[in-house]
């Protein structure tokens, strides 16, 4: 870690979650068809408006965002350590999300619909209905199935969490630097957090670091398109995405969280289930939007990992799983 | 036999020690000479047996073939064709689900430890019955092998 970890006073307005930029890019692609299509697009606009203001975290957060002086973590700060020093990595393709009963119910009961569509739920207008049971999102998202193994992963990870809850400053601290390697012998980097997301816009991020708790799935907490998993360590910041030692994008908006095993056969991404509660993975994600600060709310941007996919199409986020991991952790 | 040359080599060495620093030369070549043979000899016996059966550990968490079935006293040797990290675990003990894992009674747990890519390691099955293993990385993603082994043929 070359770059100072600089101590965080800045707030980030921070809607944790990935499909924002994946609905509102097909907002924004049927716009340019035909003017027609534009009225549409600008109905899901307001419809999209009307789901964000429906994430169930919302008076939490206004009651939090601001609060300068936060209490700190029962018991006293968590010290965390992560490493992984040899072996591949998994590297997420965007793939067709299969949508668990547990997380998402039924079409006539559905669950899990309000907050930006993908970033916190997922409205039943995404979903494929196939016998009265939800199947897939109709939309690719980084949360699938599809992946492919690149070599030499590297993951160096020191952390504190201090701060317990959402605030306008934190006491949390994060620096990690993760690399991996592609065929070619290309170099991926990914370093964070030169800002960490103090707090969250549609669910809570606990002062940018939180530890031991449940996320994703039906929490809220995180995108339902991930499984419910205890969760032992996570973040949320700002880094960068460099690859062969140059610095593509900056900043970026980084998670990583340390979760119990929410693969199952074939590497499928497990329903609540089928989750292996004793053994843990590292999940890094870059995620393809960005925040507008002064509306509290992300536009569409994909990151620019300078990885190209078969089809020719840069991979638009970083989703990379880290599995052959030494973990520390130690309170005070 | 030995003890009869090694006899004649010290006397050569002693009177050549007497002699001059050309004598000191010849004991240690003859010396290394000696000791080279004897490590060579011990490496030949414990080099690995040809195994009866080889799997591959493959990127898409399996074992190739995942399946094998071999007589007792032989030996399986697993060769990583991965980029990834695996390992080679017979042990119920560290089994994150308890049927991912089984042992024929009497058969003692085996462990490889981390396998890097490229690696390999090998296990003798003394005693016959099917054995269960797995992956620890990657047992929650199914990475499940099976050895059966079967009596000896005399
Ligand atoms: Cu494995």
């Amino acid at each position: 870690m070359k770059r100072k970890h600089v101590f965080r006073r800045n707030v980030i307005i921070f809607v944790p979650g990935l499909l924002l930029g994946l609905i509102a890019g097909l907002v924004l692609s049927a716009g340019r068809e035909a003017p027609a299509v534009t009225r549409q697009a600008s109905g899901n606009m307001a419809a999209i408006k009307m789901l964000q203001a429906l994430a169930p975290a919302r008076g939490y957060l206004q009651a939090h965002r601001g609060v300068q002086d936060p209490l700190g973590l029962l018991g006293g700060p968590v010290k965390v350590r992560i490493r992984q020093s040899e072996g591949g990595v998994f590297v997420a393709l965007p793939d067709h999300r299969r949508l668990d009963k547990d997380v998402f119910g039924t079409p006539r009961l559905p669950r899990a619909y309000g907050g930006t569509p993908g970033i916190n739920g997922v409205p039943p207008i995404l979903r494929d209905v196939q016998e009265s049971r939800y199947t897939v999102m109709k939309k690719k998202s980084p949360f699938g199935d599809k992946y492919i193994v690149m070599a030499d992963g590297k993951l160096r990870l020191e952390a504190v969490d201090a701060t317990a809850t959402d605030a306008a400053q934190s006491h949390d601290s994060v620096r990690m630097e993760a690399s991996w390697r592609d065929k070619k012998g290309n170099t991926y980097t990914v370093q964070c957090c030169q800002m960490l997301a103090t707090h969250g816009v549609e669910f809570p991020t606990f002062g940018g670091v939180v530890t031991n708790h449940l996320l994703h799935g039906f929490t809220r907490l995180g995108t339902a398109l991930m499984p419910t998993e205890f969760t032992y360590f996570a973040f949320w910041g700002m880094g960068s995405v460099s690859k062969n030692g140059k610095v593509l994008d900056h900043p970026r908006l980084v998670h990583g969280m340390l979760t119990e095993y929410v693969r199952t056969q074939g590497y499928r991404l497990a329903f609540d289930r089928e989750v292996t509660p004793t053994r843990q993975q590292f999940h890094l994600m870059v995620a393809p939007f960005k925040p507008v600060m002064k509306e509290g709310r992300f536009i569409p941007s994909p990151v620019k990992t300078g990885f190209t996919l078969p089809n020719g199409v840069e991979l638009p986020f970083w989703h990379v799983m880290f599995e052959n991991l030494e973990v520390k952790g130690r309170r005070g | 036999m030995v003890e009869r040359a090694w006899l004649i080599i010290i006397r050569f060495g002693e009177y050549l020690l007497k002699q001059q620093w050309v004598g000191l030369t010849i004991i240690w070549v003859l010396l290394l000479a000696a000791g080279a043979e004897g490590i060579g000899r011990r490496v030949g016996e414990a080099t690995p047996k040809k195994p009866a059966a080889v799997v591959k550990m493959t990127d898409q968490l399996t074992f190739e073939p995942a399946r094998v079935t071999i007589k007792a006293g032989e030996t399986v040797r697993w060769k990583s064709a991965s980029l990834l990290v695996h390992t080679v675990t017979g042990d119920p003990a560290l089994a994150a689900k308890p049927e991912d894992a089984a042992l024929p009674p009497g058969a003692k747990p085996f462990n490889s430890g981390n396998i890097k890519p490229g690696g390999q390691f090998q296990h003798t099955f003394k005693v016959p019955g099917t054995y269960r293993y797995f992956c620890i990385p990657h047992e929650g993603a199914g990475m499940i092998g099976v050895v059966v082994v079967q009596p000896a043929t005399t």
